[in-house]
């Protein structure tokens, strides 16, 4: 445990998150889940096994396709890469995030003044 | 665009199964997870517990995982298999559309079989199977009593009403008759049948009525106040749908306030309009004057056998000791079920129908797989080298089942469309003695029948080439290419294929030709009048106004004498049954002024006029002239037969005739002096051989003539039909309360012959639908041998061989099947022509201008079919023919 609280994934966000990584380039998921630890800061107290059902999930709806490859340290591992659709859903999502962000913080950022 | 790449199989990623790929991937992830915290400094043991610690159940991830992926692989294999099918459904279209000619004759050919059978078992179903639209309908029995010969007749009053009382077997019992009547008090008079009926009528049939009330048992019996009940299209069309307090129908002398509706649809006896108590108290005790129908509801339990011998022993002690003539005593009774007896008539010719439209569905098989099997057979190429380009062969067959299931369809909607159109023209042309055919309708289940048997032809045969297929190794077939020769097997199954469409369609044609031959017969049978000039009168006086039978005969005298004043009119006469109509009486009457002195004979009524507007032949003496009136001496006329039959030898001229029973009490005892003697009438039918007839003065024995007011009037100019108008205004003038009913004769006799000209029509229509599909699969089989001989032909023409020669080689071998197939067909009509004995009329099962009318038209039809292809065989380049290999 660290000291500091880690907050709560928000439902769906994973999804994101994962597109997001991906959108940089094809990666297994030991990556995702290193890449996503590392770039939040272990912010979010999230199960590493949670990111396995989520990849699957995405794949299963054409957002990523998967393969088994070499990995770089020459075992092989499952890599995923995002397909268009996983690209342009990546877009929607930002885009949503974003005005939903917005629009929070209009509302709870008002009522703090 | 599956988003998993590489080769895959059912259920495996990869090639490996699911759990394996998900179990790898967790493991990957636990391995370098430990290695990453080895690298920050964890001993290696502590470094993988804190690896697993960190992933959360491995159990669980790895389950939702594997579910997740095999739902995803379902979906594809799902949609993978649509896109199969839709690609399989694209190449079947495709490929029927490179083969019009094919496609069109096997669609044609199911759908032709399909439509047919559907269209007349409808019929069948709709007529004679479906149940009466009655409570409990099998439990309705028709009862008779059986007469010397045999047969069955109608019942005594006296008799009745022993049955009624003492039955144990029946819980109601009815008698009633019915006759067509004028009924005044509508909205205009009309003429509608009436029936009387006893109290239990409406209890036997259990039907409510639509508005009012029914009869009860209070309306029955002796001076109880007259009621009536009409039907319900009498009330929307005559009493205009109102209330039913006001209404007063004056019918056979009464005024009768209607107090109820029978339920739409109710019909029974056919065609009434009217129901009215019977009158108990004036019927004849007699056991000898049969005048009644009867109809029984079974008692819970009782089965009809039961019922019979109950009725059979008890008809039995009523009628012994009765002093009747024993000649017209019941001998028994005879029963039948309500249904058996109503459609009983058309059911003979029904099931012919039914076996014939049976024969179009096997001659419509039969010719769908040879062409199928010629089809297949030119396929096996093609087949051959998607095999050995490595198409596997379930996905061939499935190929093959694919398009003989869109032929299969698209022949089912043919045969949906043609049933319809069929039934359709069915219901216009069928005769109205068909009973039920208005409620005909193309029957579901029978569609689903015939269209499950074109489906297993099309698959039996359709996919025969698949079978072959996996027999022959395709390189085999390969090497053989088009040169597959036809010897052997195949060859034979082809032959019998084409043999047997020829038997059966002969069969067909055979069939129709003999029932078309016999009803030519029976039209060109002198029915011993001429009908073309003739128009007819029907008229039903009321029987209030017109109190005595003299009155009535009195204005028909009246009438007679104005129609023949009229231009355009040759001659009138009264007549109390039309020529081949049907309903006259036919009992004992008596002769030589000697009552136990009898014959057998029609009762007619007439006027001079009448022998000579329908041209009766005079042999003897004189008819009717001015002569004779209601007070002169009492005359007759009999018919030739008559004459022969009972003064053989001798001069019929001054012998006397009585009408017996038939006649009512005042003139039975009189003797009419016979005055001439006119040759044959066919008064039952046109079928019927005529019967010895009397006829007597209507002015002297009226009492007939106040029920068939029936009059013929002779044309001058030759169209009976154009004298309608002249005479309906002469009825107005004499008295406007009479429903003018004018039929020219000409039509009354066609209409006779309905049931037989319609069985003509559709037995003549299913030959010709036959004969069609016969010659369209000889066509198709004999293109397809050609096809396939197309090499041969090319040789020996190369080697000078004459192009009819070779013609005649082609047309030889089909023509030789074809041969065979007729020997066979005949065979068939000569053995199974007892079946269709019974609707022949003059004709034998075996007519040889049937028989070889329909052979030479079959042969012809076929010479036709396989000239065509012969004639093709020859007209291409040898050259060019050869290399075509």
């Amino acid at each position: 445990m660290s000291s500091q609280t880690p907050m709560e994934l928000l439902k769906g966000t994973l999804d994101v998150l994962i597109l997001k990584t991906l959108s940089q380039g094809p990666l297994h998921g030991y990556g995702v889940s290193r890449w996503l630890r590392e770039t939040t800061r272990e912010a979010f107290q999230v199960e590493e096994g949670a990111l396995y059902p989520a990849l699957r999930r995405l794949e299963k709806r054409g957002f990523l396709t998967s393969r088994w490859e070499e990995s770089e340290t020459g075992r092989q591992a499952k890599f995923y890469r995002l397909t268009t659709a996983g690209e342009a859903e990546l877009a929607r999502s930002v885009q949503s995030w974003h005005d939903y962000v917005e629009v929070m913080g209009r509302v709870l950022g008002g009522a703090r003044t | 665009m599956s988003s998993l790449e590489g080769p895959r199989e059912k259920g495996r990623v990869f090639g490996l199964d699911v759990r394996e790929d998900v179990d790898r991937e967790i493991r990957t992830h636990l391995e370098m997870r430990a290695r990453e915290l080895e690298e920050a400094g964890w001993e290696p043991a502590a470094a993988r517990e804190e690896a697993r610690r960190l992933f959360g159940s491995v159990e669980e991830v790895s389950r939702t995982c594997r579910d997740i992926t095999r739902s995803q692989m379902r979906a594809e294999r799902r949609s993978g298999m649509l896109e199969a099918l839709w690609q399989d459904a694209k190449y079947g279209f495709r490929t029927l559309l490179k083969a019009p000619e094919f496609a069109l004759v096997a669609t044609l050919t199911l759908g032709l079989g399909i439509g047919a059978n559907t269209a007349i078992f409808s019929v069948v179903d709709g007529v004679l199977l479906e149940p009466l639209p009655y409570q409990d309908p099998g439990a309705l029995v028709w009862l008779q009593e059986r007469n010397t010969r045999g047969g069955g007749m109608s019942v005594a009053w006296a008799n009745f009403q022993d049955w009624h009382r003492e039955n144990e077997s029946f819980q109601g019992l009815t008698a009633f008759y019915s006759s067509s009547t004028t009924i005044l008090g509508g909205e205009e008079p009309v003429t509608r049948t009436v029936a009387f009926m006893t109290e239990d009528f409406w209890s036997v049939f259990r039907v409510p009525p639509a508005q009012g009330r029914l009869t009860l048992a209070a309306d029955h019996g002796n001076d109880r106040p007259p009621v009536a009940v009409v039907s319900h299209r009498f009330w929307q069309n005559v009493l205009g749908g109102g209330p039913l307090d006001a209404v007063l129908l004056e019918v056979a002398g009464d005024r009768h306030p209607v107090v109820g509706v029978a339920p739409p649809g109710f019909d029974f006896p056919s065609g009434t309009d009217v129901w009215i108590p019977l009158s108990e108290e004036s019927q004849s005790a007699s056991r000898s004057s049969h005048n009644f129908n009867v109809v029984g509801r079974l008692a819970d339990g009782v089965e009809l056998e039961r019922a019979h011998a109950e009725m059979e022993t008890l008809t039995l002690q009523l009628v012994e000791g009765s002093d009747d003539d024993p000649d017209f005593l019941a001998t028994g009774v005879v029963t039948a079920t309500l249904q058996d007896r109503l459609v009983g008539g058309s059911r003979r010719a029904l099931y012919l129908l039914l076996g014939a439209a049976g024969l179009v569905l096997l001659v419509a098989c039969t010719n769908l797989a040879s062409t199928l099997l010629a089809r297949g057979a030119t396929r096996t190429r093609e087949l051959a080298v998607r095999a050995s380009l490595g198409a596997p062969r379930g996905r061939i067959i499935r190929q093959l089942l694919t398009e003989n299931v869109i032929l299969a369809g698209a022949g089912a909607l043919v045969g949906v469309g043609f049933a319809a159109a069929v039934v359709r023209v069915l219901k216009r042309l069928g005769p109205a003695s068909v009973p039920r055919l208005d409620q005909v309708s193309v029957d579901a289940s029978v569609l689903a029948f015939a269209g499950a048997i074109a489906l297993l032809t099309v698959l039996a045969f359709g996919l025969l080439p698949a079978r072959r297929l996996s027999r022959t190794d395709f390189t085999a077939a390969l090497r053989e290419g088009d040169r597959g020769n036809a010897t052997g097997g195949r060859s034979l199954t082809w032959r019998l294929l084409v043999g047997g469409e020829v038997a059966l369609a002969l069969l067909l044609l055979a069939g129709s030709g003999l029932v078309v031959r016999s009803f030519q017969q029976l039209l060109q049978e002198d029915a011993g009048f001429h009908a073309a000039d003739v128009t007819t009168l029907t008229v039903s006086l009321s029987q209030l106004r017109y109190e005595t039978p003299a009155d009535h005969a009195a204005w028909y005298r009246e009438y007679i004498q104005a129609a023949e004043a009229l231009p355009g009119v040759e001659r009138a006469g009264f007549i109390s049954a039309f020529p081949v109509q049907g309903f006259v009486p036919n009992g004992r009457l008596e002769l030589d002024n000697d009552p136990d002195k009898h014959a057998v004979g029609l009762y007619l009524l007439a006027s001079g006029g009448a022998f000579e507007a329908l041209d009766i032949p005079l042999l003897q003496g004189r008819t009717f002239d001015d002569r004779d009136g209601p007070d002169g001496l009492h005359v007759a006329v009999v018919s030739r037969s008559f004459a022969e039959t009972y003064w053989p030898g001798e001069d019929p001229i001054g012998k006397t005739v009585s009408g017996g029973g038939m006649d009512n009490f005042w003139n039975q005892d009189v003797y009419s002096t016979v005055i001439g003697v006119v040759d044959e009438v066919r008064f039952q039918s046109l079928e019927r051989e005529p019967e010895p007839t009397v006829y007597f003065h209507y002015l002297q024995r009226p009492f007939r003539a106040r029920w068939s007011g029936r009059m013929v009037v002779e044309a001058a100019s030759g169209d009976p039909a154009a004298l309608t108008p002249a005479l309906r205004s002469t009825l107005q003038r004499l008295d406007p309360d009479v429903p003018p009913r004018i039929e020219p004769l000409p039509g009354l006799v066609q209409d006779s012959v309905a049931p037989q000209r319609f069985t003509v029509l559709l037995l003549g229509g299913f030959a010709l639908l036959s004969l069609f599909l016969a010659a369209a699969g000889i066509y198709s089989v004999v293109s397809y041998q050609v096809a396939q001989r197309t090499r041969e032909m090319g040789i020996r023409l190369a080697l000078g061989g004459e192009p009819s020669a070779v013609r005649g080689l082609v047309m030889k071998e089909a023509m030789a099947v074809v041969g065979v197939g007729l020997a066979a067909g005949l065979a068939g009509v000569i053995l199974g022509g007892s079946v269709i004995r019974a609707l022949l009329y003059g004709v034998e099962p075996s007519d040889p201008v049937s028989l070889g009318g329909a052979a030479l038209l079959l042969a012809g039809a076929a010479l036709a079919a396989s000239w065509v292809p012969a004639l093709r065989s020859t007209r291409v380049d040898p050259v060019i023919t050869m290399r075509a290999e």
